[in-house]
């Protein structure tokens, strides 16, 4: 009556691996593939594909029941769900199957899948129960029950996670700890490490609408704290931060002790091994001082979103005519002191649209920046100083990359194109997705971490550091 | 029992290697086996090779063989019996993965036999010093139950696991209520249950105590678990249902979209006890934000969110008032999603932001997607209707769109503004001539449709209507019957309007209408003008020139009963499809029995139990009349699926878009019932098709056809008694 199982499919629609299924008829998920499929097929565009898909009975003593699936790279994630249940816990699910699979395997493919059938498997059963519940899925405890490949634990611990004590003691010694004897479900015992660190990563994305006169329409800053902590025993950190007023909406770890950050604002936490998401919050630019912030959240009626300035401008020149148009593209930065990254801009120029004659070159500005892409080879595409361009002719997208944008450079990108239809369709945004490093958009500060340790006393060392990225659609 | 493999190939070097005196071998020989049997090999036949290798140290190699047994223990139960000692042994293992293991695989096998022997095992193991062997066993009560329900009352199973919700650790207690709450369904969807059966689980006060603590300690899919749980618990009295929100308010907090929207489940039912009027408005408050901040999830989730919001939005207008920004679609936002922004947004429309709201229609409406361009088109005219005072600006940008000529623009831009004329009458009859000037441009029966019928409205104020109508007249046969249709009412207007220079076209129409064609109501309708005209031209006025009654925007897109029990359902599919579960779990007829069933006894908590037998009975017209809710419609159960087949000819799409589902609410309307609640109820979600599609044809149908009820479902009607007056004329007539 839940969630029924996992049915992975590769991108010709053909099953890799499902989960048993033992509740429900053989027929049952082979029923849901083809529901999954069919509708794939008769959808124009795979993207429009309804997430849930209603999945008809194929007689009458079976009740029917729903399809939800995701895609993810190459693959497609199906999750039959029967009875009332929440479509949302089938992707909330699929979700965290999908990140433990990560963990587990590197890169989640078709072919990564396959060589690694027997822990996939393994995995099925121990974060779905038959009757539709999910089971463990914190990656802390199902790492006592589910050993990793080895050829991949050395890339893992790498990539912060621990392995040591499971492969080192080995089945045996690892059972005498005693799973889940830990009273967290999230955080493992006999946690060990001789070098004892934390680090958050603050994240955050920007998302905006513009339109053509330059005008922030709908914008808002997302962000995350991201964290990996390599910590021994049992640590108990609290964290506070200098202007908590620019958090709002936030969503945090079941770790974190809610009644004390509803009332001092203070994350105290003890955290699960390796890495996980602290806490999701929107920036609220609303950051005027209260004397208590737990009441001031309580009070704001309705909060006022983001205003955060455009990184960059754009002047977009679009001219129609009968089967083309031509478009001449300005971007400027508006940073004076960051450098906008991997900045990449499309733009849909309707169905039928080829025949791209296009330059990109370098304005004025941002002079003695050093520029990391203007060495590079230069590509099949124009290329000018690192910016390059690329026709997407099954989708209609034209790409603008700029790997570096210096602060208050200006870059442009002019052309034509020319459509098989006798009156061009072009979409008018243009959609340009960048990075900053060491920037957050809220500025928010830490002030103080303390790690707290009943056992053993040590200082562990401390990592903050701030990234954003940003999406904005532009119209013209 | 076993058949042997022949002495070579795959199979055989598998046993070999099974059979080897080398671990390493043998657990590299059981993975290629799971290997084969995932690829749909048959592996069958290695099965007593595979089960030596089942006592073990190695884990994994255990998990592996436990995985082999599973999969061929539905197709060879009597080789799996095999294993039961060994399964028995392992229940008892020092290790506690070991006993779970072994407690979860006994679960599983869904054999009669072994079943015999799992009682033992999982009495100890519900007893298990360690929580994760107990919460294991937790979940096999459950299986038990759903294989043989007497076996775990007779052990006194059910008892035990009401002990353990007040278990220490909080994954049991987690585990723990979701087996009870398996045991709950399956017991209670038994027609025989009564009312005290041991299986059901009835959430006391006390349970609800060690629940709440429970909530903020487990897992994610505990807590949901266990708020599913609260959402069915009855609470005693207001003091109660305060106490349970303020103690799950919390949980919106929860970085987990599933866990939020189940605490807004358990917030929305137990808020209806609330009556403390600042606390219903802080929660309200409260539950905006996470619902927003889901928005920011991959496309799927905000779908489902977002048609969340839409229905929590029909019962609390006030959630997100200030918040519409939030909706505004992004160009690569899959159609599912726009479309479900678009109608969020013409919801939480207000003179306020209503300038917003329409630049961006307007920016929707150059878009590449064609679809979704006619649906902003439409949302244009919703909002025209919608608030009065941005009709103007509504039909201002619709002008400007028709500007574009691009051709699918300018039909549906047509489509829209003859329900602004119909709302407002004789307010824009200005834009008309730009209207009439794009006549050439129609080829699609809807938009040519639409301007007909505003030519026939305001056939006394355009100097050339007879011109203009004459080129429908010459073509008239080749239209399609809707056009046709029409063309007859709008001619008749005509004729009325300007008796003396239209005499000529009025008899051409009904000649051609009563010879030459096809569709038996374009036929009909044409004999009863004809005759109206011919024996009482002032009735005939009164019936095709007769008041209309004003169109507007229906507030909910469900029936108010219905939408209190969908809010009670938030968080699942229900909430999702908007329909009752009953209509998509049940299956066709049963399913509405049961609905009504579940209503009958279900204390009055929704009074307005008619209206649920009414949605019970227009279930049928809602799947027909939904088109654009493909995926509840499609692979509607296969007797609908018939009748959906007819709604593709157009003369039964013209009789079901017109008409409820039932024929006998048009009887019923005929025969003077008074304001038929029936078909609003049905209605379909898509309130464009209403708009669009079917007002055109009610407007002109619902006089000249003499059945009220027919007006279009979503469209409601405002004052009853306006309906009644043209029917009476009509049974006068008669």
């Amino acid at each position: 009556m839940a969630l029924d199982g996992i049915i992975i499919l590769d991108n010709n629609g053909r099953p890799i691996i499902q989960s048993g299924f033992r509740s429900t008829t053989t027929a049952y998920p082979l029923l849901h593939i083809d529901a999954v499929n069919d509708a794939l097929q008769k959808a124009e565009r795979s993207a429009d594909v309804d997430p849930v898909i209603y999945v008809a009975s194929y007689n009458a003593a079976n009740v029917s029941s729903a399809c939800c699936h995701v895609r993810v790279g190459d693959l497609r994630f199906l999750c039959p769900v029967s009875g009332d249940v929440d479509p949302l816990l089938a992707f909330a699910f699929l979700q965290t199957f999908i990140d433990i699979l990560r963990e587990y395997l590197g890169t989640v493919s078709a072919a990564t899948l396959r060589d690694n059938f027997d822990i996939v498997y393994q995995l099925f059963e121990e974060t779905l129960d038959t009757g539709g519940h999910p089971l463990t899925t914190y990656s802390n405890a199902l790492r006592d029950i589910v050993i990793p490949p080895s050829l991949l634990n050395k890339l893992l611990s790498v990539t912060g996670t621990n392995f040591n004590s499971t492969i080192n003691s080995g089945f045996g010694a690892g059972a005498a700890i005693g799973p889940f004897s830990s009273p967290l479900p999230w955080r493992k015992t006999g946690v060990r490490y001789n070098n004892n660190e934390i680090y958050f990563d603050i994240v955050e994305q920007f998302k905006a609408i513009v339109n053509k006169n330059g005008t922030v329409l709908s914008s808002n800053v997302h962000g995350k704290i991201e964290a990996n902590a390599k910590l021994s025993g049992t640590p108990d950190c609290s964290l506070n931060f200098t202007n908590p007023q620019v958090l709002e909406d936030c969503a945090l770890h079941p770790c974190v002790r809610l009644l004390r950050w509803n009332r001092d604002k203070i994350l105290s936490f003890v955290p699960p091994d390796g890495r996980f998401t602290l806490m999701d919050y929107t920036y609220s630019s609303n950051s005027l001082p209260s004397p208590s912030p737990a009441q001031q959240s309580l009070s704001s009626v309705t909060p006022s979103r983001t205003n955060v300035a455009l990184p960059f401008t754009i002047k977009a020149i679009v001219e129609l005519e009968d089967s083309g148009g031509s478009f001449d593209v300005t971007l400027t930065s508006r940073y004076s002191t960051h450098a906008l990254e991997n900045v990449v801009a499309d733009m849909h120029l309707g169905q039928g649209a080829g025949g791209i004659r296009c330059s990109v070159s370098r304005g004025s500005g941002g002079g003695g920046f050093i520029n990391a892409g203007g060495s590079r080879n230069m590509d099949t595409f124009g290329a000018s100083s690192g910016a390059s361009w690329s026709f997407d002719a099954q989708r209609a997208v034209l790409r603008w990359e700029i790997p570096i944008v210096p602060p208050s450079s200006s870059w442009s990108m002019h052309g034509s194109f020319s459509t098989t239809n006798r009156i061009p369709r072009p979409s008018h945004a243009i959609r340009v997705h960048f990075d900053i490093s060491s920037h957050t958009y809220s500025a928010l500060k830490v002030g103080q971490l303390k790690v707290m340790n009943a056992k053993e006393n040590y200082k562990p060392f401390k990592g903050i550091r701030g990234r954003s990225s940003g999406e904005v659609e532009w119209r013209w | 029992m076993s058949i042997r493999a022949p002495r070579k190939g795959e199979n055989y070097e598998l046993s070999v290697d099974l059979n080897s005196e080398y671990r390493e071998k043998r657990k590299d020989a059981i993975k290629r086996v799971i290997a084969s049997m995932t690829v749909g090999k048959d592996v069958s036949g290695l099965f007593p090779d595979v089960l030596k290798n089942m006592q073990t140290d190695d884990l994994e190699q255990k998990k592996l063989v436990y995985l082999y047994l599973m999969n061929y223990a539905k197709t060879q139960p009597e080789l799996v019996i095999l294993a039961v000692n060994t399964f028995v042994k392992d229940s008892d293992d020092p290790n506690p993965l070991v006993r779970a293991l072994a407690i979860r695989t006994m679960g599983v096998l869904r054999a009669e036999k072994i079943i015999d022997y799992l009682c033992d095992p999982l009495q100890k193991c519900l007893r298990d010093e360690n929580p994760y062997v107990r919460k294991t066993a937790a979940l096999c009560v459950a299986k038990l139950y759903d294989l043989k329900p007497e076996l775990v009352i007779d052990n006194g199973f059910v008892e035990q696991l009401h002990e353990m919700i007040a278990d220490s650790n909080p994954m049991v207690v987690a585990n723990t209520v979701a087996a009870l709450t398996d045991i709950h369904i399956a017991a209670s969807s038994q027609p025989s249950t009564s009312s005290d059966d041991p299986a059901l689980f009835l959430i006391s006060a006390s349970i609800l105590t060690k629940l709440l603590i429970a909530l903020n300690e487990c897992s994610e899919w505990g807590r949901v678990a266990i708020l599913n749980a609260l959402a069915r618990y009855v609470a005693k009295d207001d003091k109660e249902s305060e106490h349970i929100c303020e103690r799950v308010v919390p949980q919106f907090q929860h970085v987990n979209g599933s866990v939020v929207l189940a605490a807004v489940k358990v917030i929305m039912i137990h808020m209806r006890g609330v009556r403390r009027e600042d606390l219903i408005k802080q929660l309200v408050r409260k539950m905006a934000p996470p619902l927003v901040t889901l928005l920011s999830s991959p496309p799927e989730v905000q779908w489902v969110a977002l048609r969340n919001i839409n229905l929590l939005l029909q019962k609390r207008s006030d959630i997100l008032s200030n918040e519409m920004r939030v909706f505004f679609c992004k160009y690569n936002d899959p159609l599912y999603v726009k479309v479900e922004k678009l109608d969020i947004m013409v919801r939480l429309a207000g003179e306020n932001n209503v300038d917003a709201l329409l630049s961006e229609l307007k920016e929707y409406a150059s878009e590449v997607d064609v679809d979704f361009v006619r649906k902003s088109i439409k949302a244009i005219g919703q909002t025209a209707v919608k608030i009065d005072a941005a009709a103007e600006r509504c039909v201002h940008v619709l002008l400007e769109l028709i500007d574009t000529r691009v051709s699918y623009v300018v039909q549906e831009a047509v489509v829209v503004m003859k329900d602004i004329f119909r709302k407002y009458p004789s307010t824009y009859e200005g834009i008309i001539p730009t209207l009439c000037a794009n006549l050439d441009e129609l080829d699609e029966p809807e938009a040519k449709a639409s301007l007909i019928w505003i030519i026939g409205e305001y056939a006394n104020k355009i100097d050339n209507a007879d011109e203009l109508l004459g080129i429908f007249v010459d073509t008239f046969t080749e239209e399609s019957y809707p056009v046709q249709l029409q063309t007859l009412t709008a001619v008749v207007k005509l004729f009325l309007k300007k008796p003396d220079s239209s005499q000529g076209i009025v008899q051409r129409i009904l000649n051609t209408a009563t010879k030459d064609c096809d569709s038996p109501d374009v036929r009909d309708r044409a004999y009863i003008y004809w005759r109206l005209l011919s024996t009482d031209p002032g009735a005939a006025k009164a019936v095709v020139l007769a008041q209309r009654p004003p169109i507007s925007i229906p507030r909910t897109t469900v029936a108010p009963a219905l939408l209190e029990e969908l809010l009670g359902e938030v968080s699942s599919l229900a909430s999702v499809y908007h329909k009752p579960e009953e209509t998509f779990v049940g299956r066709g007829r049963v399913g509405a029995d049961s609905l009504q069933r579940k209503t009958d006894a279900s204390d009055d908590r929704f009074s307005t139990q008619k209206a649920l037998q009414t949605v019970a009975a227009g279930q049928q017209a809602e799947n027909l009349l939904d088109f654009d809710d493909a995926p509840a419609v499609e692979g509607q159960p296969s007797g609908l699926a018939a009748t959906e087949v007819l709604s593709h000819t157009p003369a039964a799409a013209n009789l079901l878009a017109g008409t409820s589902s039932n024929p006998l609410d048009d009887l019923v309307s005929i025969f003077g019932a008074p304001a038929t609640p029936a078909p609003p109820s049905a209605g379909p979600h898509d309130i464009f098709g209403g708009l669009g599609m079917n007002s055109t044809f009610s407007s002109g149908n619902a006089v000249s056809l003499g059945s009220p009820a027919v007006q279009s479902p979503s469209v409601a009607i405002a004052p009853p008694q306006q309906n009644q007056q043209p029917q009476d004329d009509l049974l006068g007539l008669f």
